[in-house]
């Protein structure tokens, strides 16, 4: 690993004004979970890193019934995993987090430094895009992104020189609405071969699906929205049918990797399945809060 | 069987390993924990080539980087060349004029800190000029293919062609006769511990500490590379954490390039490998294509066995001889079979070197012929456990033994009985009856015996001495050029000398290798430790036993064969309340015998004399015992998505002759082996492009958690062979074989199909369940 200076600010304030003021390349570090793993690899090599782990006032989950759930960019994993709050409004989250990595990674990794990374087989930027969440964005000021929006390619994402990712905040559950996750693991914590989180709203009444957020992962160079399938969904009752038909046309529209974990015609075929049982299953919620 | 658990007081007890409370506080001191004053770090330039010729190597830009203090390349070795016998001498610690795999050593570098080494690699120039290679073993067999070794003439590296019986005949006569070929994966050894070294030069003579399973084979090595007499050659042993064959048997480029750094530079040289280049440079699992034809009658017991065997060898020789005379040698055991032929070839190719591994050869026929019985036993309509039981070998009546066709001599095997016990322990009865399907997933069983031989007796040195000295305060210690790499063995010795002497482990102590002082063994292969330095402890033992006995009996007035010890007295047999205390005994004789101590010496020479036939024509009793295990397991099958994993639902069956201690027997079965026997059934691989590693990591290669596997439940079949001390045989590398069987053949109870390229990962059983279907519309 090649050498670099090295900074710990301990206040928003003093990091925002530190990044500000380094030249040449800066990378922010955190856990250093995913971001150590390219240093040792030689992938990356910045002159200057500004480690904010230390930034304590970024470490929180709350909640209110109006704001919904806000969790700051140095929250843990297993802060998520093991939140009560979490537990009780946004369980799918916590079933995630069980899902996320071995015990260590959840330990020490950030939510902050998860969806920062930019992997599109990441598990909390797809949920939190099914969620319709945002990001706050602190630089030179402030800046508020949708979740969905953030994604540029691989590894790439929405920071400017300087900005830093403080807060996620995820909007209250709309009544009759359900989520889920699911993904492809050879084990238990591996990153998705593929994953897929699902959103929907029914109406009570009549059984119709009003609104389905789709997200794929690890299927695109960034989280990949299954809008075509979400079309197909809307306005109608699911049932088995309609649910392989969605799964069909997420399984064309999807441009997967292929990697040692698995072909693209492989991916495809998995990203048709996902869908599905994501979509069974927040379906199956939905119906249930009646 | 509880007569004999309790005919000792230490053996066949569930004694804590000597060894843990070291390993458990991080105490314990493996070969990279260690450090001296002035030392440097050593680092290895690695070639972007797997076939490419060297024109030339430029170290002067890395030379002037201040730090650096020694660079040498693969001429500064003069020439030599190693193997693992003088036939197989094809490699150098460095590649002189040639690289013949992807990211072998060229050069090596001493710096002051590990950083500057590594930089300095990056400025050693080398122009190369690339060289059509090959990878797949098939290719490389054929005319006109590249060639790895030009002087050779061919890249077969070692080819075998046994005959026994009439197989011809036999299929002829067979009611039903299969053929199918199984391929087998590139995998790892997968320790943690990394090869580590440690070296320096000192009084003329050459020092090293290293993570070594077999520190004498090291010792020998060094002292040809670097012309020195063993006299001059030490070679001290820290705690080994694993080994499992391979890279941490003999030498890699890390042992000879710390040596001579260190003479270069005249300081201490450590040199550590990454995890990386663990896994893109170091000795492997072979990968083995075995076509596999299997005779039966209707009731579906063996006839004939044909093996056709090509395996992947790598790019140097090393132990793939001996692997390919194992990976057939035991196909006529657990199973009486009287016609079986094979051929079977070893090639070179441009792929990192493949060498042995726990269930060393046997582990990749196992599989074959695992597979196509079961597709035989669907055939038949017979149930593959009922299958099994009826072609076991039945274990000797005490005083005889069976002799396979081949001439392995077998003195106890319990194959059957651990089959048996499996079926019962996992519930194999009624399992039919159950519903298996839920949704998309579907479960199943499959089940796999297997035996292996313990005590290898390949080639020469294959006896094994032991000291066992006994202190003027009485405490013991206990030393064998033996090495504990994980498995116990320390234990194991330390439990035999305590019950020879009638002492509590509280009196052992034991030490590792240190070549200056403890008497030479070939190291930890083979599966030979418990049973070769087992035997040479209880001799040495018994040998400073009758030295207390002696003085104690002068002293009592009485023969020394009618005292005994226990309870650290020597007491009168005929009247125990005559007694002498151990410590005035032990005080007695260590002043009356020749000096302030006193020293037993064993040793055991069953591994002595080689099966001379064994490689050319597979005829011979290779092993001193053999082992036998059977293992059943569940798999869940997820129809839609190809994921299989092992339920709750599994049991093993073990004869290791007699469990010396029969928590450890369970932490090599139910734990070690089992974890590496499934890993290859599901999860472990490497994925190779042109020679190139694409999984050099435990995150892409896969390998299974308790999570993944959760223990199997244990049986130990107890038969006492005559051949090993107490009773013992080998313990693991039967089980580390039946794994990976078990579970494909119960992926094909879930599904029916058989996976033939294990693991089966995901993909692989998507694709066979798309084809099924596929077959089935048609
Ligand atoms: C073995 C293993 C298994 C894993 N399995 C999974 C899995 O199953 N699912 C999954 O989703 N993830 C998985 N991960 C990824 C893991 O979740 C992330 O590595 C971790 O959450 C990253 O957090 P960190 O704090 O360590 O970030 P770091 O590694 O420190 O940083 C990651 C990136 O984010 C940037 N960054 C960090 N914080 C901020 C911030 N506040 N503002 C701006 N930029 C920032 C850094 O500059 C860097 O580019 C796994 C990781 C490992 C090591």
């Amino acid at each position: 690993m090649k050498d670099f200076n090295y900074s710990a600010p301990k206040t928003v304030k003093e990091a925002i004004s530190l990044l500000g003021s380094l030249q040449g390349e800066v990378k922010v570090l955190c856990g250093g979970q995913s971001m150590l793993v390219l240093m040792k690899q030689g992938m990356l090599a910045p002159e200057h890193i500004v480690d904010i782990k230390g930034i304590s006032e970024l470490d929180y989950i709350r909640f209110s019934e109006e704001k919904g759930l806000t969790i700051g960019a140095l929250a843990t994993h297993g802060a998520v995993e093991k939140s009560p709050i979490v537990k009780e409004k946004y369980p799918v989250l916590a079933e995630m987090e069980d899902n996320l990595a071995v015990v260590q990674t959840r330990t020490w990794g950030t939510i902050g430094g998860n969806v920062c990374h930019g992997d599109p087989a990441a598990d909390p930027p797809a949920v939190f895009i099914a969620l319709s969440s945002k990001y706050k964005l602190m630089g030179k000021k402030e800046r508020i992104v949708n979740a969905e929006d953030f994604y540029k390619d691989l590894l790439e994402v929405d920071l400017e020189h300087g900005e830093l990712l403080v807060e996620v905040q995820v909007p209250p559950m709309p009544a009759n609405s359900g989520v889920a996750q699911e993904k492809l693991m050879v084990q238990k914590g591996d990153m998705g071969i593929v994953g897929a989180a699902a959103f929907v709203t029914v109406n009570p009444s009549t059984g119709i699906c009003e609104d389905a957020r789709i997200v794929l992962t690890n299927v695109a160079s960034i989280p990949f929205r299954a809008k075509g399938s979400e079309k197909v969904l809307i306005g109608k009752k699911i049932d088995e049918k309609l649910l392989e038909e969605a799964g069909q046309i997420a399984s064309e529209e999807v441009d997967p990797p292929a990697d040692t974990h698995g072909s693209e015609e492989y991916r495809r075929d998995m990203a048709r399945v996902f869908l599905k049982r994501a979509t069974a299953k927040a379906l199956q919620r939905a119906q249930q809060k009646n | 069987m509880e007569e004999i658990k309790n005919k000792y007081s230490i053996l066949g007890k569930r004694i804590p390993r000597v060894d843990a409370p070291l390993k458990v506080q991080g105490q314990a001191k493996y070969a990279a924990d260690y450090e001296m004053a002035g030392m440097l770090w050593g680092k290895i330039k690695r070639a972007p080539y797997a076939h490419a010729i060297i024109k030339s190597i430029d170290t002067s830009k890395a030379e002037m980087l201040p730090g650096v203090k020694g660079i040498v390349t693969g001429k500064d070795f003069g020439g030599f060349k190693w193997g693992w016998q003088g036939y197989t001498r094809d490699e150098t610690p460095l590649a002189v004029d040639r690289v013949k795999y992807m990211y072998e050593g060229v050069a090596a570098v001493a710096a002051i800190d590990k950083d500057i080494a590594e930089e300095a690699c990056d400025l050693i120039d080398v122009e190369y000029e690339e060289l059509p290679a090959v990878f797949d073993p098939f290719e490389a067999m054929k005319e006109g293919a590249p060639l790895l070794h030009p002087e050779r003439k061919t890249n077969i590296l070692v080819e075998y062609h046994w005959d026994f019986g009439n197989v011809d005949k036999a299929f002829d006569e067979s009611y039903l006769v299969m053929e199918e070929t199984f391929q087998t994966p590139k995998s790892a050894k997968g320790y943690l511990e990394p090869p580590s070294v440690l070296a320096w030069w000192e009084h003329d003579t050459l020092h090293y500490v290293g993570a070594k399973g077999s520190p004498y084979m090291i010792w020998r090595i060094l002292g040809r590379a670097f012309d020195l007499p063993l006299s001059k050659v030490r070679v001290i042993s820290p705690i080994i954490g694993c080994d499992f064959g391979g890279t941490k048997n003999d030498g890699h480029a890390l042992d000879f390039s710390a040596c001579l750094l260190a003479k270069k530079t005249g300081r201490p040289v450590k040199i550590v490998y990454s995890q990386w280049e663990e896994l893109t440079t170091c000795l492997r699992r072979h990968s083995m294509a075995v076509r596999c034809k299997m005779g039966m009658t209707r009731d579906g017991y063996l006839t004939g066995l044909y093996t056709n065997c090509v395996a992947d060898g790598g790019a140097y020789a090393r132990m793939s001889v001996v692997s390919m005379y194992l990976a057939n040698g035991f196909n006529t055991v657990p199973y009486k079979l009287e016609n079986f032929r094979t051929d079977t070839w070893c090639v070179y190719t441009n792929n990192p070197i493949a060498a042995a591994m726990r269930g060393h050869g046997r582990y990749h026929t196992q599989y074959a012929m695992d597979g196509v019985m079961d597709m035989m036993a669907k055939k038949l309509g017979i149930d593959p456990l009922e299958l099994r039981i009826k072609n076991s070998i039945p274990n000797p009546k005490p005083g005889e033994t069976y002799y396979t066709v081949n001439q392995v001599r077998i003195g106890s095997c319990g194959v059957k009985e651990c089959l048996e016990k499996s079926g019962e322990l996992f519930g194999w009865d009624g399992y039919k009856k159950e519903n298996k399907v839920d949704g998309p997933i579907a479960r199943g069983a499959g089940v796999s015996a297997s035996g292996f031989l313990s005590g290898a007796r390949l080639t020469g040195h294959n006896s094994c001495s032991a000291v066992v000295r006994i202190n003027e305060d009485g405490a013991v210690n206990v030393l064998t050029g033996a090495t504990d790499v994980g498995m116990g063995s320390d234990t194991a010795m330390c439990m035999i000398a305590a019950e020879v002497l009638g002492l509590d482990m509280s009196d052992m102590e034991i030490k590792r290798v240190d070549t200056a002082y403890t008497y030479p063994d070939p190291g930890s292969y083979g599966s030979r430790v418990t049973i070769y330095a087992g035997e040479a402890t209880m001799h040495a033992a018994e040998e400073a036993k009758q030295q207390i006995l002696s003085a104690a009996a002068k002293e009592m007035d009485v023969a020394p064969d009618e005292l005994d010890i226990k309870n650290r007295r020597i007491f009168m047999k005929s009247d125990e309340t005559r007694f002498m205390p151990w410590l005035q005994a032990v005080r007695l004789a260590c002043y009356q015998g020749n000096g302030n101590v006193i020293v037993g010496k064993g040793v055991s020479r069953r591994g002595v004399k080689p099966a001379v036939q064994a490689f050319e024509k597979g005829i011979g009793d290779t092993g001193t015992n053999y082992g036998f295990a059977a293992q059943i397991n569940e798999v869940e099958v997820d129809l839609e998505t190809g994921v299989a994993r092992c339920t709750e639902r599994s049991s093993m069956g073990d004869d290791c002759g007699f469990p010396l201690n029969p928590t450890i027997v369970e932490t090599q079965g139910i734990g070690g082996s089992y974890h590496q026997g499934i890993a290859c059934g599901l999860y472990e691989e490497f994925i190779m492009e042109n020679g190139n590693t694409l999984n050099p990591n435990f995150v892409d290669y896969k390998r299974p958690r308790v999570y993944e596997a959760p223990f199997p439940k244990f049986h130990h079949a107890i038969t006492q062979d005559p051949f090993g001390p107490y009773g013992v045989k080998e313990c693991s590398e039967a089980t580390t074989s039946t794994g990976a069987p078990a579970v494909i053949s119960a992926i094909y109870d879930a599904t029916g199909v058989m996976i033939k390229n294990m693991p089966a990962t995901p993909e692989k059983i998507w694709r066979a369940l798309k084809e099924k279907k596929a077959q089935e519309n048609k």
